[in-house]
Formats: structure tokens, sequence, C-alpha cells
């Protein structure tokens, strides 16, 4: 805390700031600041922070462990409450400065990109771990972190990803500014602090703008598939590593259909996100038929089937003309030039952008968000209602919603958000996603067939003995899979999210192999499939601004990705019954026994 | 057709089948004492992207008054540098799959993973380039055999095999290993040092992994280029089942993999074939051979599962 800068007032683009450190200013490329900046006081922030961390280690001497925790409590409190005033101080200051200079003539403001540092997050997060650290002082503590392992474990990992990221930043980075100069210690540690804060700040920078939330969702779309698809996989006790292969032949096929199939759309647009599916759950199922008949390991096969899916591509799009022994096969799919792209979806094919269903022509639609309420109170009012009815009369109920709501005009809208929306990608796919996921979620958890499922995954002798036939729920499951990851070709070919609504050989497949971490990451629920697709969004659209500003390789965002992976394999480094649920178990109960023996112990005294 | 089955097909199904072999007898030893070895691919890469780099920066001062100077030390010190990334990232590995008791499985393709990304980190530090590394002018010397060239660590690959045979099934320290991964608690009664011996094994694994990369990048080619491993590390793995986890058969299912890499070169640009087809043929092989395979292939008994004491 006392090498690493605590705020930036001023920093350009390229990365280059103004650093205040507690002992002075490093700042390689002296940039100019307004002389009536109140910035004096974190020199003094930091020696409160320093009696503030002595306090907390007195607080061991303390031998109560109730009285220990609540002294830990309050300096938690108080470290809080000291980051909050350092981020008022900071930001009141600045636009201080910035409104004096604008009000004197100024054509932009002074100060830039100006942002809290390394210091005083690092304040921050002392302090939430004083909070925490609170808590295991208490009776149960530990059973506390246990019961919460399905958020521990994952965001642990991350913690341990983004250390790692941070020390490959500090070997690999460049700090941008300094060449040429000689540098104290003082001012190196400073700037190579700042390089990887800044990183990190730029990382998760889509989620201060509209644009940056809008960008996320786009890309959170395909990892909420992929995530899905491995996640499903998982429950059933399969590891499905053919992401990439089945989105490839779900692109393909709904190239085919997207652009043969003639018709009116609402016949069109569902047949071809079926097609995308479909080719999905063929080439998954493939494997789970192998594995169900044969025995043959489902991990090396779906990774031999994600090549063979690739040379498939490369058959459709690489040229028209394929030669068999001397032969000629002519092919329909690939357009004119020199790229493998294929030709365009027709229009009934092209899932419309968000801006589109939300705000046709500038006004808004009533149409989508009154179908999500009617289909929701009548998912709701018919609780009583046998399945298959409760299901068709929500559906019917949403249809009737998006009839009225088409008929009911909209306000006309326009300001910054519609116009942040209208310029991304964010499609209908993105729906489907979110609708498909709930869907999942209802299936694994509601009914009969997920159960069993479940079952095998977990349980598959126990689950054999019960009468479940083991091979075709492994067929089924990677049919599903398979399903689910193919159906985040739609995002790519009829979304328009390459810029075309074309099959291109340059079609994304890798996200994958993401979708591993988002399953990982995500414990295999819904709820943190979604969490994690969209962290994980965030990450790839602010790695864009990583490789524009730093010069540091987007691939950073993959390699923290992978970190997740491994970290979660290794349990985020914590003690096995975090990982165990065996042991978990045993923890609780321990927790609870002690709980109710001091419980006895009061009501006998 | 007589024009492809040529002496130069057997050369080139020889340079083919060698970054097999020494990837698929590297998993030898880590599946053998119980440790699956997923990640192979990945080492791959790690051990081809090191000697690449290392090679090119170490020959950079010769090179400023002759842009051709050979120095001959310049390759070695590179594979000798892919050896050791390959095996320390072995050992990440090991770490956690022994350690850590972690799904090995996940472990692996987390290694994986990280051989597709971790590269443009590095490539991008030193050459502003994210898919290539710059070419090196001091490769691994070829050896000429006949009208053809052989590099020497396809020799070293094929005479692995007797080998690396001999270590597992005539030493003590082989019977060690083996009853490691078919009985690790066993072997712990009988004063077998599980944890340690399933350590070296994993390593070696990384180390010849390592070296199958290094081939690539600087014996095959003069340059680092992303993926270049292409699957090679999990056709390896393929091979380890299809060779039922022997040496011997190893060499025989690695030679049909080469040569079945080595007609798909020889086919392409024929014309008798679409390249895609070709391309695909070493993996729709792999899967059909693995499907005939499986029943008549048993695995290490303890293969996969984390050992507690």
């Amino acid at each position: 805390m006392a090498l690493a800068p605590w705020v930036v007032p001023k920093r350009e683009f390229g990365g280059v700031g103004y650093l205040l450190t507690p002992f002075g200013a490093v700042n390689p490329q002296n940039l100019e600041l307004p002389a009536m900046l109140g910035l004096g006081w974190v020199g003094a922030a930091f020696w409160v922070w320093v009696g503030l961390m002595l306090a907390a280690s007195l607080t061991f001497l303390l031998p109560d462990p109730r009285s220990r925790s609540r002294a830990l409590y309050a300096l938690g409190a108080l470290g809080v409450g000291l980051f909050a005033l350092e981020a008022v101080l900071f930001y009141q200051a600045v636009n201080a400065a910035n409104g004096a200079a604008l009000a004197g003539g100024a054509t932009r403001a002074p100060l830039r990109r100006f942002t809290l540092s390394l210091g005083a997050y690092l304040g921050f997060f002392y302090a939430v771990a004083l909070l925490l650290l609170a808590r295991l002082q208490l009776p149960g503590g530990k059973a506390f972190l246990v019961r919460f392992r399905g958020a521990v474990v994952p965001v642990v990992s991350l913690l341990l990803s983004v250390l790692v990221g941070a020390l490959l930043i500090l070997v690999l980075g460049r700090v941008p500014g300094v060449e040429g100069l000689t540098l104290s210690f003082r001012e190196w540690a400073a700037l190579e602090l700042d390089l990887i804060t800044f990183s990190f700040q730029l990382l998760f920078s889509p989620i201060y703008t509209f644009s940056g939330w809008f960008n996320s969702l786009q890309q959170t779309t395909p990892l909420i598939f992929a995530g899905l698809a491995v996640a499903f996989a998982f429950r059933t006790g399969l590891f499905n590593i053919g992401g990439p292969g089945q989105i490839t032949l779900g692109a393909i096929f709904v190239m085919i259909v997207g652009i043969f199939m003639p018709g009116p759309g609402w016949i069109v647009l569902p047949l071809s996100i079926l097609a995308a599916a479909l080719g999905g759950a063929l080439w998954g199922g493939l494997a789970g038929w192998l594995k169900a008949r044969f025995g043959a390991n489902e991990v090396v096969n779906t990774i031999m089937l994600n090549y063979i899916a690739a040379s498939v591509l490369l058959f459709f799009l690489a040229s028209n003309q394929q030669r068999f022994f001397g032969y000629t096969l002519y092919l329909p799919f690939k357009a004119q030039g020199f790229e493998a792209k294929s030709l365009e979806l027709r229009p009934e094919a092209q899932i419309p952008l968000m801006i589109n269903l939300l705000a046709p022509g500038g006004e808004f639609s009533w149409a989508l968000p009154l179908a999500l309420v009617a289909g929701l109170v009548a998912f709701f009012a018919l609780r009583r209602a046998d399945l298959g009815r409760r299901l068709l009369l929500t559906g019917g109920a949403a249809i009737v919603g998006y009839a009225v709501g088409g008929l009911i005009p909209g306000p006309a809208i326009a300001g910054n958000l519609i116009r942040d929306l209208a310029a991304s990608k964010l499609n209908g796919s993105f729906l489907l996603a979110v609708g498909v996921l709930i869907l999942v979620h209802y299936y694994l958890f509601c009914t009969v067939g997920g159960y069993e499922m479940r079952a095998a995954g977990f349980a598959p002798k126990a689950a054999e003995y019960a009468g479940i036939n083991l091979g075709r729920k492994i067929v089924l499951a990677m049919l599903i899979s398979g399903a689910l990851a193919g159906l985040a070709a739609t995002h790519y070919v009829q979304g328009g999210v390459m810029d075309e609504y074309r099959l291109k050989q340059s079609i994304p497949v890798g996200v994958g192999f993401d979708g591993i971490a988002v399953a990982l990451m995500g414990q295999n629920t819904s709820l943190g499939v979604a969490l994690a697709g969209f962290l994980f969004g965030v990450l790839r659209t602010g790695g864009l601004d990583l490789s524009q500003q730093l010069g540091i390789s987007r691939e950073l965002v993959t390699v923290i990705i992978s970190l997740v992976v491994l970290a979660i394999a290794l349990g985020g480094l914590l003690p096995r019954y975090f990982t165990d649920p065996l042991k978990a178990a045993q923890v609780e109960t321990e927790a609870k026994d002690e709980e109710e023996a001091r419980a006895k112990a009061q009501r006998a005294s | 057709m007589n024009e492809i089955f040529t002496l130069a097909l057997l050369f080139s199904t020889l340079r083919q089948t060698a970054p097999i072999l020494l990837t698929a007898l590297g998993g030898l030893f880590s599946e053998r004492s119980g440790v699956v070895n997923i990640g192979l691919e990945g080492m791959m890469l790690f051990g081809a992207l090191a000697a690449a780099v290392v090679t090119q920066r170490l020959e950079v001062p010769f090179l400023v008054s002759d842009p051709n100077a050979q120095v001959w030390w310049v390759p070695w010190v590179g594979l000798l540098a892919g050896a050791v990334v390959g095996g320390l990232v072995a050992l990440v590995h090991a770490i956690a799959s022994i350690k850590y008791k972690a799904d090995q499985i996940i472990s692996g393709t987390a290694i994986n993973l990280l051989a597709l990304g971790a590269p443009s980190l590095v490539l991008e530090y030193y050459y502003d380039n994210s898919t290539s590394s710059q070419e090196v002018v001091n490769r691994l010397p070829l050896i000429p055999v006949g009208s053809e060239n052989l590099s020497p660590l396809v020799f070293l690959a094929f005479l692995l095999v007797p080998a690396i045979w001999w270590v597992l099934f005539r030493t003590p320290w082989g019977l060690r290993l083996r009853a490691v991964g078919e009985h690790p608690e066993a072997a712990e009664t009988m004063g077998v040092n599980v944890i340690r011996t399933r350590y070296t094994a994993v390593v070696m694994s990384g180390i010849l992994a390592g070296i199958a990369g290094s081939y690539l990048s600087i014996g095959f080619l003069n340059q680092f280029v992303k993926g270049m491993s292409a699957g090679l590390g999990f056709i390896a793995l393929a091979a380890l089942i299809v060779g039922k986890w022997h040496p011997i058969g190893i060499l025989g299912s690695t030679l049909l993999f080469g040569f079945a890499s080595a007609l798909s070169i020889q086919l392409t640009g024929r014309n008798i074939l679409p390249v895609s087809v070709v391309q695909a043929i070493p993996f729709i092989l792999t899967m059909l051979v693995l499907v005939g395979f499986i029943g008549r292939s048993r695995p290490p008994a303890a293969v996969g599962k984390p050992y507690d004491k």
C-alpha cells in the first residue's frame, strides 16, 4: 500500500498517467495538474489505514472471541466508510478542478480518465477481509463459509486467476511512456502497480457504460449456450469438450436452412433455430452413442470431432467445386470472392437485433415486455394445473400479450441508451439464451427425466439399480448438450454478429472451450452459468480496450479464463471441506451440534 | 497412385510419427503411474514456444555480423528450454492432480486452454505479433540418410522405444511405477513412495511432450505458430490407448497415425480428394481405431484416481 498509487487524477489515452502515492507523485511524462486540485489527504489517509491495521492486529490480544469479533466488525465498517470517504473526496476535488477550468474558458476538462487506484482498492479489500474475519471469530464461522461454498470457491478461484494474470502483466507488460528514463525503485514499483491496476480497470470498464453493457451481453449470449452445454453434460457425469465442433455443425445447419428454406418468417426462423440445435445434437450425440455403444471415452472423441468439424466447415466454404478422384462435386454455398464465407441468409431467417425488437422505428414497443409479463403471470397463476396445460397456457398468454402489446402505441424514445443499443449487435438470440437457460433449469430440477439424468451423473450404479437405462441417458444427455452448444451458432450466423448474415470460416467457435470455464465457475447451476457468462462477457469486451490502449494482447482474457478452470480444478487452493460435499456436510453438522450443546448449556445455567 | 507410395512417403511417415511417438511415450509414463494426462497437447505447445523463442533470442547476437551465422549449440539450448518448460507445465498438472487431488481431466484441459492463449502474450511481448514467432536461422541439424534428411529427434524417438521398454519392464523403478498405477495402496505397503513416483512420471511426460513440441518448432519448421501441434497431443493420447499402454504397441499405433498424417500431406494438392477431407483423415482414423480397440485395451487400474493416503 505504501508503494501503490492511490489516485490517478489524470491519464492520457495509451495509459500514461499522473500517479499519486502516499509518498509523493510519480509523473514520468510531466503531465500538468490544475493548481487548485486538493489531493493532500492521500498521505494522511495512508497513515490512517496503518493505524487501522495496527488496531486490527491488536484485537487478537482480546481473549474473548465475541468481543474480538465485535472489534473487528467495527474496524471493518470503519474501513469501508474510510474508502467511501476517499472516493467522495477524490471525485469532489476532481470535479471542482474540472468545473473551475471549464468555467474559466477551457474547451475540454483538464482531468480525464481519473480514477481511484490500487492503494485505495487495497484498503477496501482489507476492510472486507476484516468483516469476514469478524464473522469467522463467532461460533459457526467456518460452517458459514462452507455453506456458501458454491460462491466461495468460484470467487476465490477468480481472485487467484486475477493474481496470476497480474503477475503476467508485470512480466510481459510494458509501462508506457518511460523509455529512456532512470527510475528509482519507488517510481518503478508505482508504475508497474499502476500498469496492473489500469489493465484490470480496462478489463472491467464495460460495466460503467450502457454500450459496455450491451456489448458484454452480446458476448454473453454464446457463453451462456456453451456454458449450459458443458454444465448439462457435467450434471450427467459427462465431460463435453466438443463445444467448438458442435457450434460448427450447428452453424452449417443454420446456413443450409437459412439460405435455401423458402417461406414466411414465422416458419423459417424457428426452423432455422431448430436446425442449429439439430446440427449440434448430431455431433454431440455421435460422441454419446460411441460411448454408450462401444464405451469409447467421450473426452477424446469430442476433441477429435472438433477437428473433423473444422474440416467439414472448410469443405463447405473453401470452394464450390470439390473434386473426388477426378469427379467434380458442385456445391451451392460459398459466396463469390476470396473470403471463405457463405451466401447471405434470407431475411426471414435472420434474428432481429434487440433494437428492432424493443423499439422498432424509434418507438418503444410494448409487445415483448407485455408478452413476458403475461407469460409470467399465467405461469405462476396456474401453479395447480398439470405441467402440460400450464406450459401450453403460459405460451398462449405470452402470444396474446405480444399481439396486444404490438397494437398499443408506445412512446417515441431517444437518448444515449437507445443510441448505444442501436450501435451494439445485441440481438434476439440473447432472449433465446435466457429462455433456454430457464428451460434447462426447469427440465433438470422439476421433471422426472431431469431427475433421472442427474441421478445417472451423480451415482450411476445406484441409478442403474433403480431402473434407469444408463446408455440411453448418455446418448440423450450428449444430444441435448450438443444441441445447446449448437444454438450458439444462431448468435453468430443469424444474429449478424460477424458483421454480415453469413457463415464465415472465421466463426469464433473457440467460445465452446470457454463454456468449460463458464460451467465450472457457475458450479453447473443456471444462475451461476448466467453470472459467469456475463463476467466473462465483460472481460472479453474489456479485452478490446486493453489491446487498443496498452498493447497487451487481448488473449490475456483467454489466459485468465483458462486459469479460472485450473484454479477451480485446484479447489481454489482452499481446504478440502470446501470441495468435498461429504466433508462439507461434516463441518456443517459439527457446527450445528456445537450450537445445540451451547444452547443446552445456556438453558442449564 | 504409384507416385504417392514412394520412399518419400516412408520418410514423411517417420517425420510425422516422431512427435506423436515422443508424446505418447511421455503419456505412457504418466498414465502407467495412474495420472491421466490430457494436457499433453498443451505441454507440446509450451515446449514448442519455449524452444522457438529461446533459440531466436540466443542467436540474435551472432546474426549481427553474419545474418546466416550457424552456431551449433544454440538450437540444442532451445531444445533444452522446450524440454524444461514442458516439464514445468507438467509439474503444474502434477501438483493439481497429486497434491490437490483435482479432477485430472479438468486440470489437463485447463493446461490445453492456457496453451491456446498464453503463447500470444509472449509473442506479443517479443515480436509484436500474436500468432507466430520470428523465424530462426539455427534449426536443429539434420542427419542425411540416403537421399533424405532426418532430424536427430526422429532417431531419439525410435530409440526411446526399446529404452523405455527396458526401464518399465526390466528395472525395479519400472516395476514400482507400474505398481503405483495398478494398486497404489499395495505399492505403498511395499515401501514405494507413491507420491514421488507419480510426480516423477508426470514431469517426465511433460519433458517428452516438450521435446516433441521443440521438434515441431525448431526441427520440423523454423518458427512457432499458434496452435501448431494441431491435435497431435490428443492423437498421441489415442495412440496410447490403441497401443495398450505398452511401448511396442505404442510404436505400432503411432506409426499408423504417422502414416495417416504423411498420407494426408502427400494427398494435399493432388486434386484427388478435397483438402478439407484429406485433413480430416488422421482424426477420423483415430476415432475408428479407438472404437475398434475398446475392450481389447485395458488401462492401468488406478488411472485417473487421486491417491488418498
